[in-house]
């Protein structure tokens, strides 16, 4: 088997040598993506029309009624508020925490190789552990966390950090950022590498001041990285699962809507009822990353 | 050299932010590190030390000797379900990773500096496909993977990973060849190369920060997977470090100290490959800089 | 350069493509297991019926697997781990084969918990891990506080207060009350202690009328917590780590004990009150313990492959020698009556005389076999129970919700 097409005979349709490379380069992406994610994806979308639940006989056609029915559960509905605030919170703290980042670590010259893998460091630990960790910082009785800010005379006594769903939101949504800032880091340090140097010593040498410098330059040329990192924070935030569900079970408070994927098609066996749910997240996700690309594209026609 | 010294109290600032920067991401893994080598009586005490009074390796020991206790029993060593969960994760995410690579770096070219049809739509809907939940396909991509005998394989999982993973890294690719200027490219067409070695020539040694940050990218995310593992991957000939791990949760008792040891290990090989990658990482992009 | 290239992409293909072919292994009796049943070679090295391909998972992950491999219309092993919570859902979808035959009178007379795994008058799953829940204390606390040990809620309560007014322990009483099933099924126990049910023979709830044991044990707990008996942060604890407290010596009692922890316990490598660790019965407004059980079993899927050899493997985990091997090698208590009693009397069972006499009583938590909508059931109930412990519901709505959740998944 080889992928070196020979000059296709595509009827009157005649591709030039650069449309030919280009579908032959093109190939594997189409293959894999169509095969492994779109064909299975199209299969969930048919499936979430009937009534898949293993636990009643038969699964007959019911339209959108898995999806109607979404709409007036409160439960899904709550889930879908508590996801909204994972996803305000941690995005605004990988951004505004990563951009930092990568602006300190643009301007380090001494040791920046080590200081990169500091901040890659959270990212190594695998989510399960990740999540372990926290829990334990966390813990009412024996947790880092209480005993740092009882010894700092912040709080009197032992809290129980989950009792508050402001605190719980709060506290999964530093986890999650915890881990997925370094993604924001690496994207927008490379992207802040592309910058040429002599932009800013013209801007300097115009007596520009570094605020002005980061509005004027930094940010406009930053901004497809800035796009695809804030895109991809939002996405993994929406998807938010083991963070949740480790440190807080099922609980309401703390549920957002992936759990509530999972305990709709795994433990309650309502199968198309996730599934539809699965595609509705799918769908909102997509949409609010197209809202950033899209403003972040049209605000930066620089040229 | 002399305007630095001009810009003390941005010097400090510099180095405090360093020092946050540093404790923010090194904090809970050194406590993590802390608690695996706390014995187990001494986790549960009511005085907080940021270094234990008695250290223990006996987490460790489990991990790496010749027996190990579950529920107060000796049984078998965890060693060989380790080592072996251990090389698994590193194959699949070594294989994902280098695959990932050599796509993104060839595709997003294309992308960019090709006309063929089609090209705009699939690209968007391959960077789309970024925003589907995993539960969304993973039954119909189990029945898929039975078909085709995948279930177990290096190859299944390796496969999975790539299809998730390589919307990220030819997006990241294709900003980067866009930012670079077609010139370099032409002024080689003009030489008569042909446009596939003017970039191979050219380009793709320009692009090194790029692809390394799409190989760190990649490797990271594939070393920390669970859901995808847990079914596609269900005996050790192929289940990872991630499956593995909360194994050690028995029924009857949260091994605290055994599973953070076991995540302090996991931890390593994605440190070393950051470590060895990121000297061209930060080597290529302070080159791309100077340019 | 470019045809490498080529080469390289197309080679990859072709071995995705081919790899699969060459990887089948070579046919053993595929074993789906949670960890703790990692059975070590010395026990498989008596089993003669072939090789045997033991997989675990995680709790968890087991069910994630064996949901995603039945939706799939495929066997996630030819035998699996069947827990007491599963029974009507995988009953009810028809996943698992009828295993009456496997077992004669006389063994299933010994097996005082197979009624648990009964589904629609078929049995589907047989117990091999035996697991109900008992009352443990510290023996230390209780002698210094000079209280007697417990057999009813109201003593339980006294006895608590007393210790507690002793400042032998600041939160005397161990209970989760997360949003977790270890909260729940704790609730669950409580009202067998109450003297009642949680639902009727038509699965009507029993809990909503204050007068009712459900309602009582809900207000029970929620008493305790604001008096103080019960740890405030057991309303972010679930219940392995409100064991932990019990074996750091901060709480008197493990109120919904564990029949196989006490082996945890009574290790002084895991436990600091080691020597202290009694158990006791249930305690019970009626004075006669009542207790359920939560025992493990194992399961033969519709479309498994080898089904012979499957159900070779589970008679050859019921033998007593196996069981016995399965608790001394594993920790795994037996769910045959005379098994339990033979380790007993050799001396191998921590607390034996009590386990045994509760084991006795073990009945389910519902008569009828639990039903599918159980898990949905359970889940709200961790919720409102949880709500109900942080003051977010009284413990009138939180039954009212409770028992609109079990309406809505009864449906």
């Amino acid at each position: 088997m080889t992928l070196r097409i020979r000059p296709p005979r595509l009827g009157r349709l005649r591709l030039g040598r650069d449309a030919r490379l280009g579908l032959a380069l093109a190939l594997p992406v189409a293959l894999i993506m169509g095969g492994l994610v779109f064909l299975p994806l199209l299969s969930t979308l048919f499936d979430s029309l009937f009534r898949v639940e293993p636990m009643k006989p038969g699964s007959p056609f019911v339209g959108v009624r898995n999806y109607t029915n979404l709409l007036k559960d409160s439960t899904v509905n709550a889930a879908w508020i508590t996801t909204a605030i994972y996803v305000a919170l941690a995005v605004f703290i990988e951004t505004v925490g990563g951009l930092a980042a990568a602006l300190l670590l643009n301007r380090i010259k001494i040791g920046r190789r080590w200081l990169l893998a500091i901040v890659v460091l959270p990212w190594c630990l695998p989510p399960v552990v990740n999540a372990i960790i926290w829990m334990w910082i966390y813990n009412p009785s024996y947790g880092l966390l209480n005993g740092l800010l009882l010894s700092a005379g912040i709080i009197d006594t032992p809290q129980v950090w989950f009792n508050n769903r402001e605190t719980g939101l709060l506290l999964v949504s530093v986890v999650h950022a915890w881990r997925m800032m370094p993604l924001t880091v690496i994207i927008l340090l490379a992207a802040l590498q592309s910058i040429p140097a002599e932009l800013y010593e013209a801007a300097r040498l115009d007596g520009a001041t570094g605020w002005q410098r980061l509005r004027k330059i930094t940010l406009p040329l930053i901004a497809p990285g800035l796009a695809i990192a804030l895109s991809q924070s939002t996405v993994f935030a929406v998807n938010l699962f083991d963070e949740a569900w480790i440190l807080n079970g099922a609980s309401l408070d703390t549920r957002s809507v992936i759990i509530q994927v999972y305990v709709l098609a795994f433990q309650n066996m309502k199968f198309s009822s996730g599934m539809a749910l699965s595609v509705l997240t799918m769908v909102i996700s997509l949409a609010v990353s197209m809202i950033y690309v899209l403003r972040v594209y049209r605000e930066t026609r620089f040229e | 050299m002399s305007r630095r010294f001009k810009h003390l109290p941005g010097q400090v600032g510099l180095c405090l932010g360093v020092a946050l920067l540093v404790l923010w991401s090194v904090g809970p893994v050194y406590w993590s590190f802390v608690t695996s080598i706390t014995p187990p009586n001494a986790l549960v005490s009511d005085n907080l030390h940021f270094w234990p009074q008695t250290t223990t390796w006996e987490h460790y020991a489990k991990l790496f000797g010749a027996t190990s206790t579950s529920q107060g029993n000796e049984v078998a060593s965890v060693w060989p379900q380790f080592s072996r969960a251990f090389a698994n994760s590193l194959i699949t995410s070594l294989a994902a990773t280098a695959l990932v690579v050599i796509i993104a770096a060839f595709g997003a070219w294309a992308f960019v500096r090709l006309e063929f049809p089609g090209r705009n739509v699939l690209f968007v809907l391959v960077v789309a496909t970024l925003a589907i939940p995993a539960y969304t396909v993973m039954i119909p991509l189990y029945r898929l993977m039975i078909s085709m005998g995948l279930i177990d394989t290096y190859t299944g999982v390796t496969l999975i990973y790539v299809s998730a993973f390589l919307p990220l890294a030819l997006w990241l690719m294709r900003s980067v060849y866009q930012a670079m200027p077609l010139s370099l490219e032409e002024a080689a067409w003009l030489d008569g190369a042909s446009k596939l070695r003017a970039f191979v020539q050219i380009v793709l040694p320009l692009a090194g920060p790029g692809l390394v940050a799409c190989g760190i990218l990649t490797f990271l995310s594939a070393w920390g997977q669970f859901m995808v593992p847990l079914v596609f991957s269900p005996t050790l000939a192929t289940k990872p470090l991630t499956v593995l791990i909360p194994e050690f949760v028995t029924r009857n008792y949260v091994d605290y100290g055994l599973m953070n040891a076991a995540g302090i290990i996991a931890i390593l090989p994605p440190m070393l490959l950051v470590l060895f990658l990121n000297r061209y990482l930060v080597s290529g992009l302070m080159a791309g800089a100077g340019k | 350069m470019k045809r490498r290239h080529f080469l390289l992409s197309a080679s990859v293909l072709g071995l995705a493509v081919l790899a699969p072919s060459l990887t089948r292994a070579a046919e053993s009796l595929a074993v789906l297991l949670p960890p703790w049943v990692t059975l070590p070679k010395e026990m498989t090295d008596t089993y003669t019926g072939g090789g045997l391909d033991i997989q675990t998972l995680g709790w968890d992950e087991i069910r994630t697997k064996i949901v995603t491999s039945m939706l799939a219309n495929t066997a996630p092993a030819s035998v699996t781990e069947m827990d007491w919570s599963w029974v009507g859902q995988f009953g009810s979808a028809g996943w698992y084969d009828p295993l009456d035959a496997l077992l004669t009178d006389e063994l299933k007379a010994d097996l005082p918990t197979t009624s648990i795994f009964t589904y629609d008058g078929k049995l589907i799953g047989v117990p091999y891990n035996n697991d109900f829940r008992v009352l443990i204390y510290n023996a230390a606390h209780l002698t210094a506080a000079g209280v007697a040990v417990p057999k009813t809620p109201a003593e339980l309560l006294a006895a608590a207060r007393a210790v507690k007014a002793a400042k032998i322990a600041d939160y005397p009483i161990a209970l989760p009350l997360s949003a977790s099933e270890g909260a729940a099924t704790a609730w669950y126990l409580l009202t067998k202690a109450f003297g009642g049910d949680l639902f009727d023979a038509d699965f009507k709830p029993l809990f909503i009328d204050p007068a009712s044991a459900g309602y009582q044990a809900m207000a029970f707990e929620i008493a305790a917590l604001n008096e103080g008996l019960i740890d405030p942060a057991s309303t972010s604890l679930k219940d392995v780590e409100v064991q932990e407290l019990f074996k750091a010596g901060k709480a008197t009692f493990d109120v919904a004990g564990w029949a196989g922890n006490l082996a945890v316990y009574t290790d002084p490598a895991k436990s600091q009150v080691a020597a202290d660790v009694a158990a006791a019965l249930m305690p019970n407004v009626n004075g006669k313990s009542r207790t359920f059980g939560l025992p493990g079993a194992l399961g033969i899927p519709m479309n498994a492959e080898n089904k012979e050899q499957a159900a070779g493997f589970i008679q050859w985990m019921l033998e007593p020698a196996t069981m016995e091997a399965n608790y001394r090698l594993l920790g795994n208590l037996p769910t045959r009556l005379s098994v339990l009693k033979t380790v007993n009397e050799a001396g191998n069972l921590k607390q034996g005389d009590v386990l045994i006499a509760q084991a006795e009583v073990v009945e389910p938590l519902f008569a009828q076999g639990t039903p599918g909508w159980y898990p949905e059931f359970s889940g709200a109930v961790a919720t409102a129970l949880n709500a109900a412990a942080k003051g977010q519901l009284t413990v009138d709505e939180a039954v009212a919700q409770i028992a609109a959740a079990a309406a809505t998944a009864q449906e």
